[in-house]
Parts: structure tokens; sequence; C-alpha cells
């Protein structure tokens, strides 16, 4: 593959659409007005940007992943530590690829 | 509420907060690493590309791209779905960070990512002020995400398959975990559930990236359509 000068303006291609994305949502919201609705949807907008990106992943997955979200749910429920239950979904998951090969 | 501020000690919080995340992630440069080493791009550009990039989702997307005649219109539509997310991120800490000068504000979004948001996003709706929380994330993602393209490139295949080790649901879990702990709002599950399901159902009829656009404005929507005045 040449590192040339295309391969350089690819990524600055690809880096324009992940900067401008990064800059935009708040570019824009500096441009509008806010009010407590505004607020309102942005508050359930970022709920729901994070609940929309679990349920996607786990709709292309399988159980191994249905249950490692379970067990972090279960596990953030019980201690409120995020990073403990992280630890426990991966166990689960690698549990489960060391019982089911 | 406190003037939002964004400095030394908040940012190395945000690293300390996100260190264990961003070690567990060092997998995922190293298979980009790997994979990009595979398709037999340079080794010097495969770093820079994460350290100017730096989201693991669209650099995967690229490695379809790269070649002797590089579609650049494809490669900027398949970049902008996946990143779209982003101006969601965006919208929803406007409200923290548009309080700073454009000059600090700015850098600030360079390091914005799923898991630095996600970490501080809470921590601000809960009165945090400090925007360094969601910079040094960011910054310490960034590292680690670096650091894992150039051990992948080097070492190549050597690590085998994240997968046996758990550690490909390291994101999901930890997203899992954050919204959990924010289902104790109640008002908050209501959007949550419609931004999942409508997730899903757009799966069938847009391009991947739009469906986590698509949920997030869905269950956005709903807090403003049914809230008692």
């Amino acid at each position: 593959m040449p590192s040339d000068w295309s391969t350089w303006l690819a990524l600055a291609v690809v880096a324009a659409m992940t900067y401008g994305t990064r800059f935009a949502g708040a570019l824009l919201m500096a441009r509008i007005e806010t009010s407590p609705r505004i607020e309102r949807f942005l508050e359930s907008l970022s709920v729901a940007v994070i609940a929309a990106l679990v349920a996607s992943a786990l709709a292309q997955a399988g159980g191994r992943e249905a249950l490692s979200v379970a067990l972090a749910i279960l596990i953030m429920a019980v201690t409120r530590s995020a990073i403990g239950a992280m630890v426990a979904g991966m166990a689960g998951a690698a549990l489960w690829s060391y019982a089911l090969p | 509420m406190k003037p939002v501020t964004v400095t030394i000690a908040g940012t190395t919080r945000g690293m300390r907060r996100l260190l264990p995340i961003a070690i567990f992630t060092i997998p995922f440069g190293i298979a980009f690493g790997a994979a990009a080493a595979e398709r037999g791009l340079d080794p010097g550009f495969t770093i820079a590309m994460s350290a100017i990039v730096f989201s693991g989702a669209a650099q995967f997307a690229t490695l379809d791209f790269w070649g002797s005649h590089i579609a650049y219109g494809s490669l900027a539509l398949v970049t902008l779905a996946i990143s779209a997310r982003h101006i969601v991120l965006g919208a929803a800490v406007a409200p923290w960070v548009n309080q700073l000068p454009l000059a600090k504000r700015l850098p600030v979004l360079v390091w914005l990512s799923d898991a630095n948001f996600a970490d501080s996003q809470p921590a601000f709706r809960s009165g945090e002020t400090d925007v360094g929380l969601l910079l040094g994330g960011g910054l310490v993602l960034w590292a680690s995400w670096i650091t894992g393209t150039a051990f992948g490139v080097i070492a190549g295949r050597a690590i085998g398959d994240v997968a046996t080790y758990g550690l490909d649901v390291v994101m999901i879990c930890f997203f899992a975990a954050i919204l959990a702990g924010q289902m104790r709002v109640r008002s908050a599950i209501a959007p949550a559930c419609v931004g999942a399901v409508t997730a899903v159902a757009a799966l069938a009829w847009l391009p991947p990236g739009w469906t986590i656009v698509a949920g997030a404005v869905a269950g956005g929507c709903v807090s403003v359509l049914f809230h008692a005045e």
C-alpha cells in the first residue's frame, strides 16, 4: 500500500468526519436558545443514546453478551461500582467462552 | 450552579476514573494495529491514524478502503454514519461545555468519545462543574488507544482473540452499568426504553451508526412530548 499523499488525504477525510461531528453538537446548541423543554430533551437524549448503544449491540450479539450485560447490571445494582460491574461482565463472558468452546 | 471550569485537578480526576476502562481497551488497539498491519498499512501511518482520528469504530470501518484507489466519497459517508452519534454526545454535554470560552471548548470536544461521555454526563447532572473530568477521561482513553495500536503494529497477532478473555464485552458492560445507575431517576426510564427499542427496530432500515442517532433522538423526544407542564 502506498503511503503517499492520497492516503494522507483519505486520513484527513476521516478525521474531518470524526471531529466535525465531535464539534457539531455543542456548537449547534450554542446557537439555540435554551429552555426547560430543551434541557429536558438533552437530559433524555443523554440517557437514550447509551440505551441505544447497549440495545443495538445486544440485538446483534448472542447469549454470551446478554449474560455479561445481565451480570454487569446486577453488580451495578448491588455495589454501585461501574468498574466492578464491568469486571463481572468480562468474567461472565470469559467463563462462557471457556465452558462452551 | 457553580461556574463551569476546566482545571488540572479535574482533568487528573477524570484520568483516574477512566484508567481501568482505558487499560482494558488496550487490546482493542492491539487488534486494530494487527488488522491494519495485516492489510499492509504502513506502521507509522497506522499509529498516526489512531492518534489523529481516535475512534475505534470509525478506524476499523476504514480498513476496507485503503488500497491503490481510495473511494473518498464512500469513505466519508461510512465514517460520517459511524461518527454521527458524536453530535448527540456533544449536544448532551453542551449545557456544561458551552459555558467555557471557545478556546477551551474545542480542545475538550476533541477528546469526546462514548466512554468519557458515559462517565462524565451523570456526574455533571449530579452537580459536577469541572469539565476536566470529560477531558481527562478522553486523554487517558486516547493514550491507551495509541499505545495499543503501537503494540498491535509491532507484535501483530501475538495476543490472539480478545473474546477469549471476555475483553470484547468491556464497553457494552460499562455502558450497561452506567445506564443501570441512571435508572434510579424515574424520569430516565421511559427515554431509555424508547431509545433502546427504536435503535433495535431501526436496524432493519437504517445503515449502522444512524440507528444509534435515531434511538437517541426518539428517546429525547419522549420527555418533551409526555412531560406534564
